[in-house]
This record gives structure tokens, sequence and C-alpha cells, in this order.
């Protein structure tokens, strides 16, 4: 087994590798030349060598990518064109606030699809299980980023219950856990959740129809074990998938925010992304889509780490 | 390390005494698989599936092979027929290797053919039977509307009404149904050699039978020779001519059927044979033959393979290797009890 | 040795369905599965009808008239920010939401197909280059990696295009992949290659038939979220440029009325949503439709 973690994590590294690689080369896709954002139209040529040779746009690729990827490691992710802050500052702010949202959407959609899908899985095939996976299709299907708009309308619009955008009173620097600031997470958390919701309460559904099914359930029933001793070996061997797939789904979120960030206004690295895409700010681009691809690439490996440990038999596979 | 040879003691291999040569000529086959573990998929250890096999196999016989699972049986079947490639060693038909002296990979294939155990894997769930049938003939060349009357004789040919059959699903046949359909696909491209890997081992024992009776009609009318692998004895001596014993990917034993059924030489022969009960009760099995499980293909002894089971075993058994040593005729054993001056105590006492 | 006739053989044999034919009479039974292929051939018709069932021009607006309720007279299903009437624009909007949201899946489809099917038969470090490669996209969250892509290119409908596809072609090379490789282990594929077949043979006739299926159908069950993706890039202000007519562009510019007219905001998103659970119920129907058990 440690053996396995080993090699699952040595093999991370040059996933990592590729990873940084594709954000670095993703500067270069884009249309123009990088300093288009830095200097007036008008610049004399002599600035923009000058500039050319300060950022090293003047050298080999190969040799700006590892220059970039040196800064990286050691924590240099270079200066935001736009604010002129480091990127680091921007990011790490950012990735807080993400995370809290994406934490407790993550929870919310935990709970109500294991919820669904156990009742579907369980009731298979009853009008329970109709509704319950109807439900399900339903959190696939809605694009979620509407869905928000709609809560929105309804519960801030219509209800005046809650707060449509923003993080609080003082913005995302005054976070405090009252009341006032926690309220402005519940719209953005429940839009966020729909979607983890209904891939749990799919993945549950089928884990528990088809353990349910198995010739060993039928052989314990027969050996007299209550439905709650059933009920607590499908648990058993329900968790570890279903909570590989919750670790997923939270990696998915945090890197997919930014359109409930757009809409609701939340200062989560999504709307970072988004203002960094509109004023073509490449530093802050790059910098935080590293950040959160690498932080996709490790939940994977502890997701894989610790199914493995909960399900033995997938190391040996 | 040496591997098994065919015998050098009466300095000649045992079928050249006979006048027909080997329709099949197999030599030394090696096939070892690695298994992948390690940082970067190294090998650490190898299975030897297939540790210096060597037979012959005579026009119009039909060779028996039989073992423990693991003994490399199918290994075998499958290097010969060239779906995995041997790390050395030959196989000549009729003296010629496939991919070299004029003997090309398709000519080869189309005179050495397989059926195998398990029949519905064997057929493709989206072809029908007499598409899977006509596959072979179509891609050595045979045009269209011919591949598919032949298909349908040879449907007929294994007791299958081509009119009900030929435009069936594999999963709308029963298992016996689908091994006759398998052996007409065999049949499809007019092989010399068909090899049977476990081919009746899964079907119920009535099927059974009838699936070995048309085995035994085909042989007659079209002139057929057959390996036929089996862990079931009881068929095996029904079937075969001649029997070889593997174990551990080495060959124990080869030689006519009521001789090693009989009362093999080898001492692995006599307990795998004599394992096999009896229902006369005169005739009750006291004691287990066989003690010990049987060692893995990873690690297996040195020297003689069987050592570690063996009654007779003495130090010369760890020591080397037996070689393939002719009895006389056609039998020959692998066993240091069987050549005089091999250093066993008995040795020259079983010859 | 003939039990029948010569010329019997060339008679009229007993055919059974084939594979795709059993599958389409399943699907049949199914009331939800043909109920969303009836949908989404509703939204394709009307699609491809729009101009001619289109009541006003999409783009032709009236500052004037900006903002109108549902039910105004002459605009059904009232007015955009722009004073362009509602419903025409959700009628065009289905073209490109529609193309936007299904091409890059199908690109995907053959290029990701190719990639896993060749890795899937060929194994070895082939394989695994293919693979790794894969694996390195993959280490993308999808919405993370289409906006990337999408930003660092630009806006646009080819640039949108393009990086959905990029998004969507590493799942589609796992799935091809893993089938290719599960096919290619079993007797029968050993058994044509026995039969002398090559390697071109065998994938037409013996591993195609048997591993399109569900690589297909993992296609379409990515096509609702290639949807909501392709609809989400041009909320954001990538993909689809106004004044084109697209839902999820339309969401974004009706923003500013989400205090004002309300309902105005829902309607695009009330179409993509019934577009992509439309795709999905039909994806789960042709799954169960397809798992034949023999």
């Amino acid at each position: 087994m440690p053996l396995y973690i080993a090699k699952r994590i040595l093999y991370t590294l040059p996933i990592m590798l590729g990873v940084a690689g594709v954000c670095f080369m993703l500067v270069h896709l884009a249309p123009g030349d990088p300093l288009v954002s830095i200097l007036p139209p008008d610049a004399s040529e002599s600035l923009k060598q000058q500039m050319m040779a300060l950022y090293g746009f003047d050298r080999p690729y190969v040799e700006q990518f590892l220059r970039w990827l040196g800064r990286a490691i050691s924590g240099d992710l270079g200066t935001s064109i736009r604010t002129n802050r480091p990127v680091v500052a921007e990011v790490s702010k950012a990735v807080g606030n993400t995370l809290i949202l994406a934490a407790l959407a993550t929870t919310i959609g935990f709970v109500f699809g294991t919820l669904f899908g156990f009742i579907a899985g369980y009731f298979r095939d009853t009008w329970v299980d109709k509704t319950a996976s109807a439900i399900s299709v339903i959190g696939v299907s809605v694009p979620h980023y509407w869905l928000g708009m709609v809560l929105v309308i309804v519960f801030a619009s219509y209800l005046n219950w809650l707060p449509p955008t923003g993080a609080g009173p003082g913005g995302s620097d005054a976070w405090q856990w009252n009341w006032a600031h926690v309220r402005h997470m519940i719209l953005p958390a429940v839009t966020m959740s729909v979607i983890p919701m209904g891939i749990i309460a799919r993945t549950v559904r089928a884990l528990v129809a088809e353990i349910l099914s198995h010739e060993f359930i039928a052989g314990l029933r027969a050996k007299g074990l209550s439905s709650r001793g059933v009920l607590r070996h499908v648990i058993k061997n329900a968790a570890p998938t279903s909570m590989a797939v919750m670790g997923i789904q939270l990696g998915y979120l945090l890197g997919g925010s930014i359109l409930i960030e757009t809409v609701f206004n939340w200062p989560g690295t999504g709307l970072l992304l988004n203002d960094a895409i509109f004023q073509r700010d490449l530093p802050l681009l790059q910098g935080t889509i590293l950040v959160l691809a690498c932080f996709f690439v490790l939940l994977n490996l502890v997701v894989d780490v610790v199914q493995t440990a909960l399900d033995p038999r997938i190391a040996r596979s | 390390m040496s591997t098994a040879t065919l015998a050098t003691e009466t300095g000649q291999p045992p079928a050249a005494a006979m006048a027909p040569p080997a329709l099949l000529e197999v030599r030394d086959l090696v096939k070892h698989f690695p298994m992948k573990s390690g940082l970067f998929g190294k090998a650490k250890a190898v299975v030897r599936a297939v540790d210096g096999v060597s037979f012959d196999v005579k026009a119009g016989e039909t060779l028996g092979i039989v073992g423990e699972s693991g003994c490399g049986k199918s290994t075998t079947a499958r290097v010969i027929m060239h779906l995995i490639k041997p790390d050395s060693g030959s196989v000549r038909l009729a003296g010629r290797s496939p991919g070299a002296g004029g003997l090309t990979m398709k000519a080869f294939r189309s005179q050495v053919q397989m059926v195998f155990q398990d029949s519905y894997a064997s057929l493709n769930p989206r072809m029908t039977v007499e598409d899977s049938i006509a596959y072979g003939p179509a891609v050595h060349g045979i045009n269209g509307s011919d591949a598919v009357r032949r298909a349908r004789r040879l449907l007929d040919r294994v007791g299958l009404d081509p009119l009900r059959f030929a435009g069936r699903y594999p999963h709308e046949l029963s298992g016996g149904q689908r091994q006759r359909v398998n052996i007409a696909r065999a049949l499809a491209l007019e092989p010399r050699i068909l090899i049977l890997d476990e081919a009746v081992s899964a079907l119920d024992k009535s099927v059974e039978a009838q699936v070995l009776n048309l085995l035994l009609d085909l042989k007659d009318d079209i002139g057929l020779t057959y390996i036929f692998i089996s862990h079931d004895l009881e068929v095996v001596r029904f079937i075969a001519s001649r029997v070889m014993v593997m174990y551990l990917g080495r060959v124990a034993e080869i030689g006519p059927t009521e001789q090693l059924y009989g009362g093999g030489r080898h001492p692995y022969t006599q307990a795998l044979l004599g394992s096999m009960l009896s229902m006369d009760p005169d005739r009750r099995t006291e004691t287990a033959p066989l003690a010990g499980d049987p060692p893995n293909p990873i690690n297996p002894p040195p020297g003689c393979r069987f050592h570690t089971r063996c009654r007779f075993a003495e130090a010369v058994c760890a020591a080397s290797v037996p070689p393939l040593f002719v009895r006389g005729g056609d039998h020959a054993v692998a066993c240091h009890m069987a050549a005089p001056g091999s250093g066993h105590s008995q040795a020259g006492a079983i010859s | 040795m003939l039990k029948a006739a010569p010329d019997a053989l060339d008679g009229p044999i007993v055919r059974s369905p084939g594979y795709w034919a059993t599958v389409w009479r399943r699907f049949r039974r199914d009331p939800v599965a043909v109920g969303a292929l009836a949908m989404i051939a509703i939204i394709v018709l009307m699609a491809i009808l729009a101009p001619w069932i289109a009541p006003q021009d999409p783009y032709k607006g009236m500052t004037l008239r900006r903002l109108r309720p549902p039910g105004t007279d002459g605009f059904p299903l009232g007015t955009d920010e722009l004073g362009r009437d509602m419903l025409s624009r959700l009628i065009y909007g289905a073209r490109l939401s529609l193309f936007m949201g299904v091409t890059p899946v199908f690109l995907a489809l053959f290029i990701g197909g190719a990639i896993g099917i060749a890795a899937g038969y060929v194994g070895g470090w082939v394989n695994s280059i293919l693979m790794r490669t894969m694996d390195v996209f993959f280490a993308f969250p999808s919405v993370l990696l289409a906006i990337a892509l999408s930003g660092a290119m630009g806006a646009g409908i080819v640039n949108g295009l393009i990086s959905l596809t990029v998004v969507f072609i590493p799942p589609i090379a796992r799935v091809a992949e893993s089938v290719t490789t599960g096919v290619r282990t079993l007797d029968y594929v050993d058994a044509a290659r026995a039969s002398g077949g090559g390697a071109i043979s065998i994938i037409r006739h013996h591993v195609l038939g048997n591993v399109l299926g569900p690589i297909f159908v993992y296609a379409m069950s990515l096509i609702a979220v290639s949807m909501i993706l392709a609809s989400g890039l041009s909320f954001l202000g990538l993909g689809v440029k106004p004044p084109d007519p697209e839902w999820g562009l339309m969401l974004n510019t009706l923003r500013t009325a989400l205090y004002t007219q309300p309902i105005l905001c829902a309607l695009p998103g009330i179409m993509i949503f019934v577009t992509s659970i439309s795709f999905n119920l039909l994806t789960d129907g042709l799954r169960s439709a397809m798992d034949i058990k023999a």
C-alpha cells in the first residue's frame, strides 16, 4: 500500500509539469502580442523592446517556461498588470473565499445527493425512485448560473429574504462568521450544490442498487440479518466510491466556480479569473489557472489515496 | 539454465524412427510473462508459463495434453498459433517455420486453427453466425458469396441447419450450438491441424458427448490432426491416441495413451492419472497421491520442477533438470529415474 | 454428407434482427425516452425552420420597445433590452445554442474516439504516451479549461468551438481506450487474428462494431454538459458575441432586467434547461435500451 501511494505521488509530478506547460502555453495562444495591455498602442519601438526584455518575452519559449516555472515553484507568480500587486496575494485571498463556498456547496450537495440517491436505490423502480431520480436528473441538467439568477429573482427580488450579491458588508476583507455575512453565502452555495447533488444522487443510486442486487445480500438476509444490518453493510460498501465522487465534485466546483461567482459577485477565484480575462491581465490569468489546476490535481491524488485506503481492492488491480 | 531437450540418449528424436516425418514440430518453446511492479513498471518477477517444451505431432493422430491449472497448456497452444510471440524456440509445420522458408504467417494460419474454451467469448456478438464463419475465408481472398456458401455448408456439416442458424446471433444459441459454430469456423479455412483448448470443458456432459462424437466424425471424414487440451482425464483417454503430461511449463512425460494410463513412468503422471477416482468399489483411494500445493510458475523449484512433491526425490533432482529420455518408440519421460547414469539412485530402474 | 440439398443453401434463411434494431425496439417502449427524443426533434426543427416560423427579425430592435413584458401586443414573449422580439430571438437562438452544444461533442467523438481506439488496440508505449497526454488535460476541471482556452484565444464562435472540443477529447478518448482494451482481449479477436485477419480488418469488422456503441452513448451524455458550458461561455462574454442570438448570451445581456422584468431573464434559461434535460433523458433511455443481457 505505501508503495502504491508512493507510485501515485510520483506519477502526479509529470502531470503537474504538463499542467504547468499548458498554463504557460495559454498565454501564448492569445492573439496579439503580450504587451498589448501594458503599453499604449502608440508606444515607441524602443520602449516595446525594453518592456519585452524586461518581461522576458523575447527569449525562446522553453527558456521562458523554465524561468516562469522556477519562479512559480518558489512562490512568485508575477505581478498583476492591473492592480500591480503580486499575483500570489490576489489569488490566495480569492482562493479562501471560493473554498468556503465550494465546501459548503459540496456538503449540501453530498447530504441531499446521498439522501436522494439512497432512497432511490433502496426503493428501486417504485414511485419513490422515480421521483428521486427525476430530481437528480433535473439537478444535472439545469444551467446552474441560470438557476442562480432565478433564485436571486425569487429570494432577493420578490421575497427580499436574502441579499442578491456580494460577500457581505465591508466586502470580503471584513469577513466574519456572523449571520450578516453568512446570509450572503446561502444563495450561491445552494446554486452551486445543485450539480454535485445530481451527480452524487445518480452515483449513489447506481451503487446502492448494485450492492443490493448482489447475491450475498440475500444470503445475509437468510441468515437473519436485520434491515438495519443490511443498511450498515450497504453504507460500508458504498462509502468509498461516494466519498471519491464528492471529492472530485469539490474539485470541479473549485475550478468551475467562475459562473456562479459572476452571477453573485462573490469575490473568489472565479471572479478573479473573469477580471483577468477581460482585462487581459495575463500574469494573473496564468497564475490563477495554475493554482486552481494544481489544487485539482492534488485533490484527485488525495481522493485516490483515501479511496484505496478504504477499498484495498483498487490497489491490487 | 538448461531447458529440456529431446532425448540425447538414443541420439535421435523419438519420432524419427518412424517413417512419416511429424506434421508439427515444436522445439524448445519458451514464453515468460513479466509481472509488472516496481516504480516504473519494471519486471520484478517473471511467470515462466512455458519453459522449454518440445514435442511432435504426427499427421492424423490426436495428441492429448493434460496437466493441472497453471502448467502452461493453454499458453503453449496460443504460442503454437502465434497469437502470443514465443521468447525462443521454434514451431515447424511440415518442416517449415511460419515467416521463413516460404511459409507466410497467413498460410500457416490457414493450416493450423483453434477452438477456444469459452464458446460465447469466441464469437463476435455483433456478427451473425454465417458472417463469423465466413470471415476467415473472406480474409484469405475468397469472394463474399462463396464464403457465405462455404459457411452454410459447414454449418450443415457440424449438425446445425443452415436455414435456421446462419442468420442468428451468438446469444441466441446454446453452449453446445455455439461450440459447433466455433468448430465450423475453425474448419472454414480447411486446416490440417485443429487445436482444441478445453473446447468441451464448459459444456454439459450430454452435450459434451455429442460434440466429442462430432469431432471424431470430422476427423475421420476430413483427415484432421487434433491437439486436444483438457484437464478432464477421462475425456482425453477416450479421444487421444497419444498423451503429453505437462507440469509447470515443462513436459513431464509423453507417450501412447494406454501406456500412460496403464501406469506412466513419471511420478507425476502416476499421481495425476492415479488420482482419477474409480467407480470400482474394490479400488478405493485411501490416501491422496499428491502431497502439497502446486507451486506457482513465478518461482519454480530449481532442477526438476516436481521434486518438491515427489516421493523419490534426491539431491540430483534439485540440482539438474532431467532431460526428456526416450524409453523406446514413442514414449519419453523427463525424470532422473529414467535415464541410466543420471546420478539418481534408481537411475535406469524405470526404463 | 450434406443433409440439405445443395441449392437449399442459397435459399432464404431466418435472419434475426441486428443489434441496433433490437435497441430501437426496446427504446420505443420507454415513454420517457421517446418523449425526450420528440422534444429534441421539435427543438431541432425549430432551429431549422427559424426563418419561416419566427414572427420578427431577431436583430431588429427599437429602443422605444425595450423590456416589454410577455403578452404585449405583437410580442408574445416580450422584448429584450434592445427592443428585439424575445420569441424570435429564442427561436433563432436554438440554432447557435444547438450548434455550439452539439458540434464540439461530435468533433471530440471523432478525434477522441480515434485516439482512444488506436491506443486501446495497439497498446504498449503508444497507449501510454497517448493516454498520459490525455491525463494532463484531464487534470483540469472542464469549466476551467474551457474558460482558460477561450479566455486566452478571445471571444468568438470558432474559438469557443475549439476550446470546447479540446475539453471533451480527453474523456471520450479515455472511454474509447478502456472499451477497446476490454474488447481486444476477448477470444473472438484472437480467433479473428488466428483466421489471418490483419489489424485494419480486425478493427473494422470486429472491434468497431462492439466499441462504437458505448463510446457513442458516452458522447451523447456529454451533449447536455456541452450545451450548458457553451451557453456559459457566451454568458461570460466569451463564445458567441452580440448581437447574435444565443440563449446563454441572452442570459448575460438580460441581467440588467433582473429587477424590472425578471420573467425575461428566465426564458432563455428555460430553453437551455429543456434541451439539456431532454438530451440527458434521451441518453438514459438509450443506455437502458442498449443494456441487453443475453
